[in-house]
């Protein structure tokens, strides 16, 4: 009897437990107290209702333990841009709130952070796309053909859920279809603040173990002009993660995060963190020797980054495509052969490197000799006006910014696959497909049809 | 000592007494002038003889630092829009700033000044000196409060560069941004 009923209740209680977890919209009501306004309560427990998604996150995360809470962050002051009342909650109060939180406000309580943020190449992400012409065109005119009610669509699917937008808000302060939702990194916000916290860190959790994932970084970093993910997963560092990472410890105190909690490190431990005798940075360029996404590679010599800056001041730049340590290259470089130092031996790290720069050295030599035929062609009059119809300008554009990119990024991140294959093999297979169209035009002083 | 002499020493003495007290009083009554002028020169009343800053005293009585609040304390305008860090600087900026709004209300181009633009800059002339001249014991109070605590930690650790203003952007003038699109 006894143990039939032990049964029973066994069976009751998993049945239970099953339908609470998985199903957000079980928490109906939640009361919190704890150090919470009446305002700030009315918002928690009228959401747990009608976006219970919300407030799981939020009740699980650090903000909550704090008590700071949906209203210190979406509340916003009545003259503010992004300023509404379209939530019943608030409407006709002396409280205006917004949808869009802006690194402004992320910036109240974590100001070095934003401030880090704001030195890195990750915010110019949205500014340099408007700054940029050919960016411009390649996707209201080649894309979206032009098409004046369809040529946004590019650039709201694509482009800007990964570098953000220039939000723009209507009437009651609620941002456009074309410029949000998106989580690209690099938003401007109607209040003047530049920069996305929830691109890595996503709401409302706003979890420090997430962001120190390889996934956070993932979402953006893939694909064939930059497969940074593909090639950690090719690397050593991948590898481990993959094998055993699910069982390391992500949620150490910011600057404590040290081999130990992890076997391998993840994007956010070479990058950003305070490993060894490092200190945390938010500034992701400030670690990099080299800027391996342009045509040429160049070392970083150019300080922080300007975009924000020049923002501030009213103009919308492509910033600096140089931006790293402020003390050059060479810093930069050393800074992240301190990283390696927890885990390699010197000569590991600097044969390492040393190899991983002749790849770079190499590759620039491929693309000075592309552009070279490039800009001699455009010279002689023997380039198509629609750059994107001439086999030449779509060689040349493969070379620079698909397998180039592949062969330099490969090749400092460890994927031998990306350095060799997918890279160097890739632009010998270009460079003589270029040299061919460049002969043919040269000698026949016309463009192919 | 002939008397002749010891007149002559008796009357430069009262001649030098003389002279303290005078110029003792005059003194005075100059430090006198000088503080009833820099206090009557320190508030919106004389602020907005000014007709540009109309909007932004209008803005000022709506709000807490206006008078706007339970106890009717209010805060002059001086109290924010001038340093605090010592008297000769506090002087200093006085007259100078003084004297800009002087020359651009009688003969600059008033309607070309982009307020809200402007106010993107406050830190400029907003100083934490005066903000702190108040607020003495911040510190101390939003210690116990953790969502201020953190909020403010950077700062009194001097980790951070941020003013006041930069977070506290709407301080002093309730919903300013209405008032100057009036």
């Amino acid at each position: 009897m006894l143990k039939r009923l032990l049964v029973i209740l066994a069976v009751v209680a998993s049945g239970a437990f099953a339908a609470s977890i998985g199903d957000v919209s079980s928490i109906k009501t939640l009361k919190v107290e704890r150090g919470l306004t009446e305002v700030a309560k009315g918002c928690i427990e009228c959401h747990a209702k009608e976006t219970p998604g919300h407030v799981n996150d939020w009740k699980d995360s650090r903000h909550g333990h704090v008590g700071v809470s949906c209203i210190d962050c979406h509340s916003v002051k009545k003259d503010n841009p992004m300023a509404g009342q379209n939530c019943p909650g608030v409407k006709g109060t002396d409280t205006y709130v917004s949808m869009l939180v802006s690194p402004k406000t992320c910036g109240r309580c974590h100001p070095n952070e934003v401030h880090e943020f704001q030195q890195s190449g990750h915010a110019r992400a949205a500014l340099q796309i408007r700054a940029k012409a050919s960016m411009e065109s390649l996707m209201h005119h080649y894309e979206g053909r032009g098409n004046p009610d369809l040529q946004d669509s590019p650039e709201a699917t694509g482009c800007m859920q990964c570098h953000g937008s220039i939000i723009e808000v209507g009437k009651d302060g609620r941002p456009t279809a074309e410029t949000w939702p998106n989580y690209g990194i690099g938003n401007v916000y109607p209040d003047g603040g530049v920069g996305n916290c929830k691109s890595c860190h996503s709401a409302h959790k706003f979890s420090i173990a997430e962001a120190r994932k390889p996934a956070a970084c993932a979402s953006c970093h893939l694909g064939p002009d930059h497969p940074d993910i593909e090639i950690y997963n090719n690397s050593m560092h991948g590898h481990i993660f993959n094998a055993e990472g699910s069982t390391w410890n992500y949620d150490s105190a910011p600057d404590a995060w040290e081999p130990g909690d992890y076997r391998a490190p993840t994007c956010a431990t070479c990058h950003m963190s305070g490993i060894g005798d490092l200190t945390t940075t938010h500034n992701i360029s400030r670690r990099l020797k080299w800027n391996i996404w342009a045509p040429i590679s160049k070392t970083r010599e150019g300080g922080y980054e300007t975009a924000v800056k020049d923002f501030e001041n009213g103009k919308i730049t492509k910033g600096n495509a140089l931006a790293g340590h402020p003390d050059g290259s060479e810093a930069a470089r050393s800074e992240m052969e301190q990283v390696c130092k927890s885990c390699h031996v010197t000569l590991h790290t600097k044969s390492f490197f040393k190899m991983a720069d002749k790849h770079v050295e190499l590759y620039n030599t491929y693309a000075v000799d592309a552009k070279k035929m490039i800009d001699e062609l455009g010279k002689k009059g023997l380039m198509k006006k629609d750059k994107w119809a001439d086999e030449a300008f779509k060689v040349w554009y493969h070379i620079w910014h698909h397998q180039g990119r592949r062969m330099r990024q490969g090749a400092l991140m460890g994927g031998p696959d990306y350095a060799h294959w997918h890279g160097v093999f890739e632009l010998q297979q270009n460079i003589r497909e270029l040299e061919a169209i460049y002969n043919r035009r040269m000698k026949t002083g016309k463009i192919e049809e | 000592m002939s008397c002749n002499t010891e007149k002559k020493v008796k009357k430069s003495i009262w001649f030098i007494i003389c002279m303290l007290v005078i110029g003792g009083t005059l003194g005075l009554l100059t430090s006198f002038g000088i503080a009833v002028v820099v206090e009557k020169t320190s508030d919106d009343k004389f602020c907005t003889m000014c007709h540009t800053m109309q909007p932004m005293a209008d803005a000022y009585s709506a709000d807490v630092h206006g008078g706007n609040n339970p106890m009717g304390i209010k805060v002059n305008c001086v109290e924010c829009h001038l340093p605090h860090d010592g008297l000769a600087n506090y002087l200093f900026a006085k007259a100078q700033t003084g004297l800009h709004d002087f020359r651009v209300e009688n003969f600059g181009d008033l309607d070309s000044i982009n307020w809200e633009e402007k106010r993107k800059h406050a830190k400029h002339f907003v100083y934490d000196s005066g903000c702190m001249h108040c607020h003495v014991k911040l510190r101390d109070v939003t210690m116990s409060n953790p969502k201020a605590f953190i909020a403010h930690k950077e700062y009194f650790e001097k980790r951070t560069n941020k003013t006041c203003v930069e977070c506290h952007n709407n301080v002093g003038h309730h919903n300013l941004g209405d008032y100057i699109k009036k």
